[in-house]
Parts: structure tokens; C-alpha cells; sequence
């Protein structure tokens, strides 16, 4: 341990430990900017500068490590006075006004200003106009606004493993640029938005939420909830107002994701077009009329008391709860999407075994297309010296350049003789794994972890309440499609003589059923998933549904209890 | 002992720093009783008298040469002069300006301008001429007192006033030190 004071405060803290962190942890407060706790510090700001005893210059509290006998001051005049300077100077390039910019009151650089009273600028400034890159679709990047801490450059490499962004010039020519300095939106790019999450000004703006409300001023509220995109179960932080979600934040707490999130998680779900749900409806004479729920649930009754086959299909966005109020009302029950194939061997994985793995095997998934942050986390094992081994054009395009060695299916041994000799390899498999695939790879049973990429978000869940893929069965006499607020559309349903369909939203399938009930959507439900490491997450609404809908569960219990089987 | 002189004028100024002035409401009243306003961009009297006040508030950019000249008309005829507002302080939007040249400026204004049908650029030899960039007041005159915000809160405008009548420097900071 090594023993320092901080402002006359002695500390005893880990050796290898910087100014900062030491700080931090004795609960003292060095102002940042550049630093952001989820990626590594490069000292480019200058605004943690502190007085370090015997140092001849300020030192960066972020990068500067801890020594024996070490004294800090973090607040005296000196320090303050550079603070300040720093500051004039970040102020004195580009377009730093805050009365139309859309991060005033939530923007880190105008709370540093704040905290330091900047009440005037000393420098002139020189008016240079920088280019605004508009060519993505979810955000857009203003260098006008950029103070070129590199936050995203950094989130880019170091998090998502993607390494799009990069900087272009030297000294106050400097500028971001994705890729060799081509558009944004014609950049390898692959819109996780982790950069627009990291960046403590305007420079990097999410289209869909600028000047929808600030945090600060408690315009928008955030809550804590789990994606439901994909089986991975990213953590996610909704932020939300008058019950309408404003943005989908990464959770950089949350276990698997850890500030990971995808295009789909953060973007994709927010781009719902389809009409609300809220009233049952039923079909009187050929045509659906809105009814109240009493009715409504009577004529499904009716419907499924007159069948003499009957079963349920469900997205696999549904929860837990929703799984096992599906599993006791309905004996025939199934997801939509391809089951994944059953192993037989293999000790199950979980996404952090990727972290450490030297060799990571990928047979018949497309992780970047179905499970993109199992795609990021693969990139990002393979900058630490992992190998990827694509097994039958796994992969994709966004994994194919990076593998050692792509075989057909047939092949698949080849694979496992190089995977011998790896410490610890990891083989991550989806519903397109082949046969003879999967015998060959039974040989690195007892040295590999596997994880399988489930088609369904929470297949784990359903599985665990009785509720597998749907058995194929072709026709019932009543089938109930439990739609939720699945963007997708299930692709084949059985036949069935009467429908009832539960949907957040309006579709071709409500439009074809007897009776509609409507449900809530994701932000407004509150139960668990279970994710594709069979990690069960707890989630609470982020907001009520709107009035009349009731919990996703709700209809099926009401069902089961009529018709007997509760 | 005499009331404080306190003169104000704008510059650039969209007026909404003036009406923040106006928002101290009832507390204009009390104010009154021991500043009074000799001149302002609201009342008869425009100008600051040649004998001098001792405060003296400017709002807006100095954009033009008559900007110009009123902010160095105030600055001699005020012992103590605060730059009210984020033009003032900053150049705020009126800088938007600086960003393309002034041809292409006064065209969308007076030509582009979505609501303007046959416009043209006005060249008439009465009117000021631009400054070649809108600039704050602390790059034309020496500025006392720095208040940005825009506008100021009326809370921050009494602060500013009731610390100078107490016979302090004030300091903005805290809740008064708003940008926007």
C-alpha cells in the first residue's frame, strides 16, 4: 500500500492506483472531462490538474499514478487559476454558445464553467465554421461542438471494439473522423451509439431526442430496465418523459452489457409506427369492433370452450411471467422462431468467458445480425490476441475478415484441431448449427464453455416455464398469438378457425384475429427475462401502460381462471 | 445622499434582457428609491446625460458602427458598466453571423428569408455599417461587470444591482451564472 495526502487528508491506497482514483475513492472531488469511467485516461483535457509537492508542473490527477509519501492539493489557487485557463482556452475555439445548443443544462463543459464562474471570455475566438456530418440516420456529429477529448474515439476502440473513429490533423486542426476520414454514414460505423453516449458536449447528437427535455432539470425521468432485442438481455437505462421514451441509454452497471448496447437496443425499438393498441376489440359480423374487456374475454371463452384443439404461440419478448401464465392456461404452447439444436455435452458459458478466451469458435450464428453485442465482445476479445474460428460462414461479414481459419460445416474437425491446443476457447453456436458440426465439436467438450444465441430474446425463460419452440403442430381449432410488441410479425402460424391475438400494436395479424386484446409495451411492463447465460434480470415499468391495458399476464390468467384452469 | 444614475441602452439586442430588467417587477419599486434610470432604450430619453451616471448597463452584440458608438458613449459616461446578457458578454447569437461571410448574412436575412417576397440587401448611406464580425462588449470598451444568461433571470439582474448599491464587486455565480 502506499501512503499519500490529498489537501492535508492522508491516504492509504492501492500502489498503481492514480491521483484520481485514489480521489474518488476518499470521496474528493477532481473535475474532469476527458475521463470517463468506463474507458482508459489519456490526460488530453488538463482540466483535473493538480499540485503535486515536488512535481515542477501541474499533473493530470487522471494519469498521474500514486507514490510513496506523495502530497496532492486539488483546489489551491494555482490549480484553480489553470483550471480556469483551461478552460478560456476549450472556450476560445469553435462554436461553444449554449442558448441553442440541445446539451445546455446537461453538457459537462458548461457545468465545469459553472462550477468555475466563467463569466467572460479572455480570448478572442476565431468564428471558423466546421462541418456538421449529417449522414447517419440515428445521430448526427457537429465538430463545431466537439472540445476533442476523444471520448468516442476511445468508447469506439476500447468498448465496442469497433475502431471507426479516429482524429484527422494535428494540434487545432484536429478533427474526429470515422474511418480514413470519409462520411460518418459511409463509415464502418455500425451505430451502437456508444460515442453519442460518451460525449460530453454537443458534439455528437441523438436526432431523435435533442431538445426533448434535460436531465438536470428533472424534464425527463430515467429508470432502469433490461433490452429485449435479442437473448443477450443488455442492461439498459430508459429515459423517459409524460410516458414516452425520449432515448435508451446503455446501463454501465449492468451485467452482461456493461455499457454495450446495439443499434437495435438504443434506436431501432424507438422507430414503432404501428397504431396503439388500448380497447379489446372483437369481430361482430365480419368486421372488428372495439368492446370492453369483460366482452372481449368472453368471446375468446367462447371461442376456446367450442375448440377441440387449441394452443398458444408467443413472442419471445414476453416475460417469465407471462411464460407461465401462457404454460397453464394453454396444454400445446410455443415460441416463434428456430429452436436452437440441443448439444448433449458442453459446460454452458456466459459472455464474460469471452473476456478471457484465447480461441472463440463460432458455428452457424451471425452474432453481428441477431446478437450484436456478442459480436462487439468477440471483436473486443480478439484486440486482446483471441483467434475466431468461423465454422460453416458464420460470422458474417463483420467477423469473416477477422478469422483465422472459416470451414463448411463438413469441416468442422479441422476447427476443433486447432482449438486443442487454446487454454481456454469458447464456442458460441445458433439455430443454424449443423449436424455434423455439432459432433465434431463434442471433442472440445470439458475444455470449452459454450453459449448458444437463442432466436427468441427470452427463450431461457420460456424454456424454463414449459414453453419451447412451437412443435410444429399446422392447425388447432383456436390458436392464441401472444404478439406483444414484437416488431416482427411471426412468420408461419398454424391454421386455426378462431384467433384471439394480444398486441401492443395494430397489424396484419390483429387485423385477421377474432378478438384483440391489447398489451403493454416494453417500457410499460415490469416482470423478468431470462438471457441467453440463463442470468434471470428483474425489470420494472418505466412508465404505466396507457389507461385500460393491463399487465401482459393479466389476459392469460383472466383466460385460464374462466376456462377452468387456473 | 442622491440616488444612483443608472443608464441602460441595447446594442444588438432582441430586447429580452430589457424585459428580463422589467421582470424584477414589484422590486423595480424599491429599486427606485435609491437608483434612478436616466436614460434607456424604453423611455423618452435614449441617451446617457453628458454629466455621467455611475452605472451604466448595455445589452446586445456590437454588431454595427452605431453599435459602436453607443457602447463608447456609455463607457465614458459611466463609471461602472456591466455587460448584461449573453451578447453582451459573449457576442451570443447575434456571433451566429461570424460563421459566413457577410454577404451571405445579410442575403438570407433580407433575400433567402423564407417569409420575404422580392427582397433585397438595404444599402441606404443612413444606415450604420456592419462590423466586419459581431463582437461583445469586452472587445470594443473595458467591462466591470460580466452578466450572461439569456436572458439574465430578473433574480441575477437584482443581484448584480443590489451588490453594487451595497457598495461590492459582484461576483455572478452559483444560480445568476446562466448561459443560456
Amino acid at each position: 500500500m502506499v501512503h499519500i495526502t490529498i489537501n492535508g487528508q492522508e491516504l492509504t491506497v492501492e500502489p498503481g492506483m492514480t491521483v484520481l482514483q485514489a480521489a474518488k475513492q476518499a470521496g474528493i472531488d477532481i473535475p474532469t472531462l476527458c475521463h470517463h469511467p468506463a474507458i482508459s485516461d489519456i490526460g488530453a483535457c488538463r482540466m483535473c490538474l493538480v499540485e503535486v509537492a515536488k512535481q515542477r508542473a501541474l499533473q493530470p490527477a487522471c494519469t498521474f499514478p500514486v507514490t510513496e509519501g506523495m502530497e496532492v492539493q486539488t483546489e489551491s489557487p494555482k490549480v484553480v487559476a489553470a483550471r480556469k485557463f483551461v478552460l478560456q482556452l476549450l472556450f476560445s475555439e469553435r462554436n461553444h454558445y449554449c442558448m441553442y445548443c440541445q446539451m445546455s443544462g446537461d453538457c459537462e463543459l458548461q457545468a465545469l464553467a459553472y462550477r468555475y464562474g466563467l463569466d467572460h471570455w479572455i480570448y478572442d475566438r476565431p468564428f471558423e465554421p466546421m462541418p456538421v456530418d449529417g449522414s447517419r440516420r440515428y445521430f448526427l456529429l457537429d465538430h463545431n461542438r466537439c472540445v476533442l477529448c476523444r471520448r468516442c474515439i476511445r468508447a469506439c476502440e476500447e468498448i465496442v471494439a469497433n475502431h471507426t473513429l479516429g482524429t484527422r490533423q494535428r494540434g487545432s486542426k484536429t478533427m474526429i473522423s470515422a474511418d480514413l476520414d470519409v462520411p460518418f454514414g459511409k463509415s464502418t460505423c455500425v451505430s451502437c451509439g456508444t460515442c453519442l453516449q460518451v460525449c460530453p458536449t454537443g458534439a455528437v447528437i441523438d436526432r431523435k431526442s435533442a431538445y426533448r427535455g434535460r436531465v438536470s432539470r428533472g424534464d425527463v425521468q430515467s429508470s432502469k430496465s433490461v433490452c429485449v432485442g435479442c437473448a443477450v438481455g443488455c442492461g439498459v437505462v430508459v429515459v423517459h418523459r409524460a410516458g414516452h421514451i425520449v432515448r435508451i441509454e446503455s446501463d454501465w452497471d449492468a451485467e452482461p452489457s456493461r455499457g454495450l448496447l446495439c443499434v437495435t437496443g438504443r434506436f431501432e425499438q424507438l422507430e414503432e409506427v404501428r397504431p396503439r393498441l388500448t380497447k379489446p376489440l372483437v369481430r361482430r359480423n365480419g368486421t372488428l369492433v372495439e368492446t370492453d374487456w369483460d366482452a372481449a374475454m368472453e368471446a375468446a371463452v367462447v371461442g376456446f370452450r367450442k375448440a377441440r384443439t387449441s394452443g398458444a404461440i408467443a413472442t419471445g419478448r414476453a416475460t417469465n411471467e407471462t411464460f407461465r401464465a401462457l404454460a397453464r392456461t394453454f396444454a400445446l404452447t410455443g415460441t416463434w422462431g428456430k429452436p436452437l439444436p440441443v448439444l448433449g455435452y458442453g459446460k454452458p458459458g456466459t459472455l464474460a468467458d469471452l473476456e478471457g478466451a484465447d480461441a472463440i469458435v463460432v458455428a452457424g450464428a451471425d452474432p453481428a445480425e441477431t446478437h450484436r453485442v456478442v459480436a462487439y465482445r468477440i471483436r473486443r476479445a480478439l484486440d486482446h490476441g483471441a483467434r475466431l474460428f468461423l465454422v460453416d460462414g458464420g460470422g458474417g461479414e463483420y467477423l469473416q475478415p477477422f478469422a483465422t481459419l472459416s470451414v463448411p460445416p463438413a469441416e468442422a474437425a479441422k476447427v476443433v484441431e486447432v482449438v486443442a491446443d487454446a487454454s481456454s476457447p469458447v464456442v458460441i453456436y445458433g439455430a443454424g448449427l449443423q449436424e455434423s458440426a455439432l459432433k465434431a465439436l463434442k471433442a472440445l467438450d470439458g475444455k470449452a464453455t459454450f453459449i448458444g444465441l437463442p432466436a427468441a430474446a427470452n427463450a431461457r425463460g420460456a424454456e424454463a416455464e414449459g414453453v419451447k419452440s412451437w412443435n410444429g403442430t399446422s392447425a388447432v381449432d383456436a390458436l392464441y398469438v401472444l404478439a406483444g410488441d414484437d416488431p416482427a410479425e411471426p412468420q408461419e402460424l398454424p391454421q386455426a378457425g378462431f384467433l384471439v391475438v394480444q398486441s401492443a400494436y395494430r397489424s396484419a395479424l390483429t387485423d385477421r384475429a377474432d378478438v384483440v386484446l391489447p398489451s403493454p409495451a416494453w417500457a410499460e411492463r415490469s416482470g423478468h427475462v431470462t438471457n441467453l447465460e440463463g442470468r434471470t434480470c428483474a425489470f420494472e415499468a418505466a412508465f404505466p401502460a396507457p389507461e385500460g391495458v393491463p399487465a401482459e399476464w393479466q389476459p392469460l390468467a383472466t383466460l385460464a381462471e374462466r376456462l377452468g384452469k387456473a | 445622499m442622491g440616488k444612483v444614475l443608472v443608464a441602460t441602452d441595447w446594442l444588438a439586442a432582441c430586447a429580452g434582457c430589457h424585459m428580463s430588467l422589467l421582470d424584477l417587477d414589484e422590486r423595480l419599486v424599491g429599486l427606485l428609491e435609491k437608483i434612478q434610470i436616466t436614460s434607456s432604450p424604453i423611455t423618452d430619453l435614449k441617451h446617457p446625460p453628458k454629466e455621467g451616471v455611475t452605472v451604466g448597463i448595455l445589452t446586445g452584440a456590437v454588431n454595427n458602427t452605431s453599435n459602436e458608438e453607443v457602447a463608447r458613449q456609455m463607457r465614458e459616461r459611466c463609471q461602472v458598466l456591466i455587460a448584461l446578457g449573453d451578447c453582451a458578454v459573449f457576442g451570443g447569437i447575434v456571433t451566429m453571423r461570424n460563421f459566413c461571410s457577410m454577404r451571405e448574412a445579410l442575403h438570407r436575412a433580407y433575400v433567402e428569408c423564407e417569409t420575404v417576397v422580392d427582397g433585397k440587401v438595404p444599402a441606404s448611406p443612413e444606415l450604420s455599417r456592419l462590423l466586419p464580425t459581431a463582437l461583445a462588449v469586452n472587445q470594443v470598451v473595458k467591462v466591470d461587470v460580466h452578466l450572461p444568461g439569456c436572458p439574465p433571470s430578473a433574480d441575477a439582474i437584482f443581484h448584480v444591482l443590489s451588490e453594487l448599491l451595497a457598495g461590492r464587486v459582484p461576483e455572478v455565480k452559483g444560480e445568476y451564472l446562466k448561459y443560456d
